[in-house]
């Protein structure tokens, strides 16, 4: 009687672990699905960053172009602005070529202000750079969360990682450091 | 600075167009350009460079190596460095400088900033 009150017992906690172990298992597969969509999902996230980077990368070089071509043109006309008021012109004229002049190379100092700006392009590509590092991390992660749960086999051909150069801290606004401490560092 | 053929060093193609857009306005007019640290050994062997400018931060050969190399070589050690990167914390910066550094500028950079530096390095 004993022995058979005994056996109801384990007999129920098998069930019951049993069932555990199943609602486990069952848990277990319904991860499997959506951890195998973010594994699919990352690089794509990665792939947009780059395209952002890339990008941005030829419309820079676009606007660099106009800016060297309005700097050049504006060159010129000084030049020409210039032998106006070398020549023998009436002090009426001249002042007018002079504030013209004045004018023209505020252009000139306006145009490379924008050119000395498109430097965000450099530390906004790093900036992406970073955040696409991390996301490959994530991907690598998964990878081998989907190894384990495949019992060992590879999920499937990783992708190929570009090869990154970045500073993990580059802003555009926030210098740890500003130049006044860097030239005392230099001077001691 | 009629002399100077300075060696721009960046794996930005942005950037190293900007440094020599910059260094033109200041007046030095002969800038050779490098992708990378190694771009930039290879330069130097191909050029009579007197000036480096080297980002920090670039694939195949970074720019803190870069200086270690140039440091290491009887031929070029004594070539005055000035490194032009985003890195901008000072532990950062004292590496640098123990690498053999001659100055250091934070990007974003001011054309004035550039130009002071490259003379202060200059007329050292």
């Amino acid at each position: 009687m004993v022995n058979e009150s005994l056996q109801d017992k384990i007999k129920n906690e098998v069930v019951v672990l049993a069932s555990s172990l199943k609602d486990i298992v069952d848990k277990f597969n319904k991860l499997q699905h959506p951890i195998v969509e973010s594994h699919e999902k990352v690089p794509q996230a990665t792939q947009q960053l780059d395209k952002i980077s890339d990008q941005t990368e030829a419309a820079t070089q676009k606007m660099l172009d106009t800016i060297e071509a309005i700097t050049e043109r504006e060159q010129d006309v000084l030049e020409g602005l210039k032998g106006i008021v070398d020549s023998d012109i009436n002090d009426t004229i001249k002042s007018e070529v002079n504030k013209l002049t004045e004018k023209v190379e505020a252009n000139v100092n306006d145009a490379y202000s924008i050119m000395d700006a498109l430097q965000f392009q450099d530390i906004t590509s790093q900036q992406m750079d970073h955040a696409a590092s991390l996301l490959e991390d994530i991907e690598e992660k998964l990878n081998n969360i989907i190894v384990v749960m495949d019992g060992g086999q590879e999920a499937k051909e990783p992708t190929k990682k570009k090869v990154r150069a970045y500073d993990p801290h580059a802003d555009v606004y926030d210098k740890k450091t500003n130049q006044d401490e860097i030239d005392s560092l230099f001077k001691q | 600075m009629a002399d100077l053929k300075i060696l721009a060093v960046d794996d930005s193609p942005t950037m190293r167009r900007i440094i020599v857009n910059t260094l033109k306005r200041a007046g030095f007019n002969e800038v050779i350009e490098a992708g990378d640290g190694k771009d930039a050994l290879a330069k130097l062997k191909a050029e009579d460079i007197n000036f480096i400018i080297t980002d920090w931060n670039m694939p195949e050969m970074d720019g803190l190596t870069l200086v270690s190399n140039i440091r290491g070589s009887e031929e070029y050690k004594k070539l005055p460095i000035l490194m032009v990167t985003t890195r901008s914390v000072k532990d950062d910066i004292v590496e640098a400088l123990k690498a053999g550094v001659n100055n250091y500028i934070v990007k974003p950079f001011t054309p004035d900033t550039l130009k002071e530096k490259i003379n202060e390095i200059l007329n050292a």
